[in-house]
C-alpha cells in the first residue's frame, strides 16, 4: 500500500509541485526584474520621458542606446560610464538650471568630454554604475567626487602654468607662495626663493626685545568675534606672512632674548650733517615737512598706513612692503636712518628700492616716522623683559631650530632648514586611508582634512609643529584647490606629455642699465618681457611707445600721474644720469617689432588729415567717452592732452590698429578703423601737445593690472 | 498546512530579491553658493551671494577686465567712468533695462557696438577681441545678477519654463 500511494499522485501532490513551480519561476524572475529597475536603466528611461517633453527630442534621442555608455581612454586611464546617466553632457539645447539633472548639458569648456572622460577633472569612480559608488567614497573606492566649488584643482593638475579662467586656483597658488609655505613643505610647482622671511642675523640692532616678544606672541594678527582679520589693530583682507607659533610664556621669553642679542653685522650707523638737524630740529614743522615728503615720495604705493575718515579706519596704501601705521613704536630711529639709505646692506634681498636721499629729506621722514608713526600702547601687554640671561639664549637657540624657524629665517650660527613640514607635492592624490584624522570628528575624506588642518593644525593633530593661520572663508577655500591640484607627477605616460608646465621668466639685464634697474627694483612693479609684479604698465616695449625725452622727463619728476590714484610711481630723487641710462635703454633695446618707426612719417602728416581725425575721435568714434583731451572725457583710457610730447607717431598706428598685438588684455577693444582712418587719428593725436611743463600728460600708474592696456 | 509553508518560503524569497534593489538615498543637497564654480555678491545687497555657473563665472572675469569701466559705479581701479557719459550707459544688473532684451540682441549690441544697433556710439564693438562664446558668457553673467531676476522666455506652458 505505502509503494502504491508513492507511485500514485495524488491531487494534493500535485497541488504542491504546481505550487512550488510558480513559486521558483516567480523567484527566477525577480533577477530579471532587478536587472530592469536597475538605478541606471531607470535614468536612461527617465532620459527618454524627458527627452519627450523637449521639442528637439528626435536630436536629443539620435544617438541613444539603452545600455552603458562609457567613454573609455586606454592611454590616460579612462573608464567613464558617467554618460550612461548625464545623458545630455553634450546637448546644448539642455543647457541652464531648469533642466533637472542628471540630464544638463556640461558647461561648455576648452574641453571635449569624448576626449577627456569625466573623472579625469571631477574625480569619482568611473566604472561604478550607482549613484552612491560612483560618487561617493566606499572602502573600496577612495576617490570621492570633487565638490564643484574646488573643481578648479583639477585644471591645475596639468596647467602649472596659471589660466585667466581660473582665479581661484591663481588666487591659492599666490597665497602658498606669499604665506611661504614652501619654507618648510615641498609644494609642486611653487620654488623657494631667495628669501622667505627675514634675516634676522642683526634683528637686534633693529628691534627690542619687548617687541619681538609681542610679536612672536600674536604677530600682528587677531581675528575679532566677527573673524575679521585685525593687523596691528587694522582690519585688512591680507594675512600677514608671519604665522602664530604657539609658544608657551617660557619660550616667548627665551626666543626674545635669544632673538635680541643677535647683531652680529650691524649697519653702519649714519650721521645726518649737523647743520641739517641744526636747521630743523627746532622747527615745529618738522614732523608735518617730513609727512609731506613721505607723501610726495609716494612710499603709499608700496605701504600701507591706517586713516580714519568717517569714524572707520582702513588701511590705505598698497602691500608690498609692511603696513607702517606704527613702526616708529617698533624699530629703533638709527636703525631706520640706515635702512632708508641702504635697504640692501641690512636685507640683502629686500624689494625695498635705494633712494637718492638728500640729509634734509631723510632726517625729516626718519623725524616723521618715528615721532608721528606711533603708538605708546603698542608694548602695553609685554611684561618687563631685562636683560636676557644666558641660560635664556641657550635655550632661545635651541626652539629656534626646534620650532623649525630656521626654514624662513637665516641667522648666524643655524644651518637652514628645508622639508621641515611633510612633502605635500602629491598631497591632493591622497586617499582618506592615508590621512591622519586623529580625534576629529570631520567628514573622512580629503577636502575636509585639508580644510581643518589649515584652520587649527592641531584639530587634527595635537602634536602639530604648523603654526595658526587665519584665513578668510575664500582664501581658505582658495588655497583648499592649489593643494587639491598637486597630485604629484602624472602616472601616465599620455598625461605626461599634456602637462602644461610653468613658465618661469627671468629679465635681468647688465651694464649700466641692469645696475639703476636693480637699485630702483623696476621689476617688483613693472613687468619687462614677462617678469616682474603688476601693479604698473607693462614696459616690455616702452620705448616703442613713449619718446626719449618724455621717458627722461618722466623718470625725474613722476609727480604727472592721474590725481585720482592711491598707488604711484614713487619719487626716486632720480638723478639725471641715471634718467638718462634708463631712457637710452628703453628707447634702444625695449621695443616692439610690430610698432615699426620707418613706416610712419609725420611729415606725411597735413592739417587736413587732422582735421578729419578730430572728427572721427569726437563724432563717429567717440573716444572721449574713455579718453580726456582738454578738460572733458572719461578715464577709462590715459588722458591724451600731451599725446605728441608722449607717445610714438609708430606706435600709436600700431595701437589703433591692433591694441592687443601690443598689449595682450589691453581693454581698449580692437577697431575696424580703415587705413585712412588710422593715418588721421594719428596725425590728430600727435598735434596735441601741453607747453612746457607736462602736467596732466599721461595716466601712468594703474592701481590694478586689468587697467594696464588702458592705463597706458 | 503545507501551502502556506511554501507561500510564506515565496514571500520571504520575494522580498529578500527585491530587497536588493533599494534606492540609494541621494547625497545632501549642496548649499548652492557652497557648490557654485565662483560667486557674485549681489550689487545690491552686499551679503547675499549669487551662485555663478562655469560660464557666467566666465563672464563674470570678462566682466571685471572689460565692462567694468562703463557698466558699474565702483571699478577696480576706483571710480566708475559711468557719470562721464551721456547717455549714461546701463549698471549690468539693471534688471528693468536688461531683462526686456533678448539674448540676440544683446550679442549683438556688444560685437558690432552701439553705433550699429542705432545706440550710442559710445558703446565700443567688441567683435574683434572677444569670442562670441565669451560675449554670451558676459551676457549670462548679466541674466545670473539682474536685479529684479531675470526670467529666460519659456515655451509657454512647458513645465520648465519657469523653474
Amino acid at each position: 500500500m505505502q509503494a502504491e500511494s508513492m507511485g500514485k499522485l495524488t491531487p494534493r501532490v500535485r497541488l504542491m509541485f504546481a505550487v512550488s513551480s510558480i513559486a521558483l519561476l516567480a523567484v527566477l524572475a525577480i533577477s530579471p526584474f532587478k536587472d530592469f529597475v536597475r538605478e541606471w536603466k531607470q535614468y536612461k528611461r527617465g532620459y527618454v520621458r524627458f527627452a519627450q517633453t523637449r521639442p528637439d527630442t528626435k536630436k536629443l534621442l539620435a544617438d541613444y542606446n539603452p545600455s552603458i555608455d562609457q567613454i573609455w581612454i586606454p592611454g590616460m586611464n579612462v573608464v567613464d560610464r558617467c554618460t550612461t546617466c548625464h545623458q545630455g553632457v553634450t546637448q546644448t539645447s539642455l543647457g541652464g538650471s531648469s533642466v533637472p539633472q542628471p540630464y544638463r548639458e556640461h558647461p561648455p569648456i576648452p574641453h571635449n568630454v569624448r576626449d577627456w572622460g569625466c573623472t579625469m577633472c571631477h574625480r569619482g569612480q568611473g566604472p561604478a554604475t550607482e549613484v552612491a559608488e560612483a560618487h561617493e567614497s566606499t572602502l573600496a573606492w577612495e576617490q570621492p567626487v570633487l565638490p564643484t566649488q574646488f573643481i578648479q584643482a583639477s585644471c591645475g593638475t596639468c596647467h602649472q602654468e596659471n589660466l585667466a579662467e581660473t582665479p581661484q586656483l591663481t588666487r591659492g597658488r599666490k597665497l602658498l607662495a606669499e604665506l611661504n609655505c614652501q619654507g618648510c613643505h615641498k609644494l609642486q610647482g611653487v620654488s623657494r626663493p631667495a628669501m622667505l622671511g627675514p634675516d634676522l642675523t642683526n634683528v637686534g640692532t633693529k628691534v627690542t626685545r619687548e617687541w619681538i616678544y609681542k610679536w612672536l606672541k600674536e604677530p600682528r594678527t587677531i581675528v575679532d568675534k566677527d573673524g575679521n582679520t585685525i593687523v596691528n589693530g587694522y582690519e585688512t583682507e591680507d594675512e600677514p606672512r608671519m604665522p602664530k607659533f604657539r609658544l608657551t610664556e617660557n619660550e616667548l621669553r627665551a626666543l626674545s632674548a635669544y632673538l635680541s642679542v643677535q647683531k652680529a653685522k650691524p649697519l653702519p650707523a649714519y650721521k645726518i650733517d649737523a647743520r641739517v638737524v641744526a636747521a630743523w630740529s627746532k622747527n615745529p614743522e618738522l614732523a608735518s615737512q617730513g609727512e609731506l615728503r613721505f607723501r610726495q615720495m609716494f612710499c603709499s604705493t608700496c605701504h600701507s598706513l591706517a586713516v580714519t575718515r568717517a569714524g572707520e579706519t582702513k588701511l590705505i596704501g598698497g602691500d608690498i612692503g609692511p603696513e607702517l601705521t606704527k613702526v616708529g613704536s617698533k624699530v629703533k630711529p638709527e636703525w631706520l636712518t640706515a635702512w632708508l639709505r641702504d635697504p640692501q646692506g641690512y636685507l640683502a634681498h629686500t624689494r625695498m628700492p635705494r633712494y637718492g636721499w638728500s640729509d634734509e629729506d631723510l632726517f625729516k621722514v626718519t623725524q616723521y616716522i618715528t615721532t608721528k608713526l606711533t603708538d605708546s600702547d603698542l608694548l602695553g601687554n609685554v611684561p618687563q623683559l631685562g636683560e636676557p640671561s644666558e641660560q635664556e639664549i641657550q635655550l632661545g637657540h635651541r626652539l629656534f631650530v626646534e620650532k623649525g624657524c630656521a626654514s624662513c629665517h637665516a641667522i648666524e650660527g643655524v644651518a637652514p632648514q628645508k622639508d621641515f613640514g611633510p612633502d605635500l607635492s602629491a598631497v591632493g592624490g591622497k586617499n582618506a586611508s592615508e590621512l591622519e584624522f586623529g580625534k576629529s570628528n570631520i567628514p573622512r575624506h580629503l577636502v575636509s582634512y585639508l580644510q581643518a588642518k589649515l584652520q587649527d593644525p592641531t584639530s587634527v593633530n595635537a602634536a602639530a609643529r604648523m603654526p595658526q593661520y587665519n584665513w578668510v572663508p575664500a582664501d581658505l577655500d582658495a588655497v583648499t584647490v592649489a593643494l587639491l591640484s598637486m597630485k604629484g607627477p602624472p602616472q601616465t605616460s599620455a598625461l605626461q606629455n599634456l602637462v602644461v608646465p610653468k613658465k618661469e621668466k627671468e629679465f635681468h639685464p647688465t651694464g649700466a642699465f641692469g645696475e639703476v634697474y636693480e637699485r630702483y627694483k623696476c621689476y617688483t612693479c613693472h613687468k619687462f618681457d614677462g617678469y616682474g609684479g603688476d601693479l604698473a604698465p607693462d614696459l616690455s616695449f616702452e620705448g616703442s611707445r613713449a619718446q626719449r625725452q618724455w621717458i627722461a622727463d618722466f623718470l625725474k619728476n613722476p609727480q604727472t600721474l592721474r590725481p585720482t590714484l592711491v598707488l604711484r610711481m614713487p619719487q626716486f630723487n632720480m638723478s639725471e644720469k641715471d634718467a638718462a641710462t634708463l631712457a637710452d635703454y628703453m628707447t634702444m633695446v625695449l621695443q616692439s617689432p610690430q610698432a615699426d618707426p620707418s613706416k610712419v612719417d609725420v611729415k606725411q602728416f597735413t592739417p587736413a588729415m587732422v582735421a578729419l581725425g578730430k572728427q572721427l575721435y569726437e563724432v563717429k568714434y567717440q573716444c572721449q567717452s574713455c579718453h580726456t583731451i582738454g578738460g572733458s572725457g572719461g578715464y577709462v583710457g590715459p588722458n591724451l592732452n600731451n599725446a605728441g610730447n608722449w607717445l610714438t607717431p609708430a606706435w600709436v598706428e600700431a595701437w589703433l590698429k591692433n591694441p592687443q598685438a601690443l598689449v595682450p588684455g589691453a581693454i581698449e577693444p580692437r577697431r575696424n578703423f580703415t587705413d585712412a582712418e588710422v593715418q588721421a587719428l594719428t596725425a590728430y593725436l600727435m598735434t596735441l601737445r601741453t607747453s612746457g611743463k607736462p602736467q596732466k600728460s599721461a595716466s601712468h600708474g594703474s592701481s590694478s593690472s586689468a587697467v594696464q592696456g588702458a592705463g597706458r | 498546512m503545507m501551502r502556506r509553508s511554501f507561500m510564506s518560503l515565496f514571500l520571504v524569497l520575494a522580498i529578500t530579491g527585491i530587497s536588493g534593489c533599494r534606492k540609494h538615498s541621494d547625497a545632501p543637497k549642496a548649499d548652492p553658493v557652497r557648490a557654485a564654480y565662483d560667486v557674485e555678491a549681489d550689487w545690491s545687497d552686499a551679503q547675499h551671494a549669487i551662485p555663478l555657473s562655469y560660464r557666467e563665472a566666465q563672464g563674470k572675469r570678462i566682466f571685471y577686465q572689460q565692462c567694468v569701466w562703463c557698466h558699474a559705479d565702483s571699478t577696480p581701479a576706483g571710480p566708475s567712468n559711468r557719470s562721464n557719459l551721456t547717455p549714461m550707459p546701463p549698471l549690468l544688473n539693471d534688471g528693468a533695462i536688461l531683462n526686456a532684451e533678448s539674448d540676440e540682441y544683446m550679442q549683438n549690441i556688444v560685437t558690432l557696438g552701439g553705433s550699429a544697433m542705432g545706440k550710442s556710439a559710445m558703446m565700443p564693438p567688441y567683435g574683434r577681441v572677444l569670442t562670441p562664446e565669451e560675449i554670451r558668457s558676459v551676457i549670462a553673467f548679466t541674466r545670473a545678477i539682474a536685479q529684479p531676476p531675470y526670467q529666460p522666455p519659456g515655451r509657454p506652458g512647458s513645465q520648465y519654463a519657469n523653474k
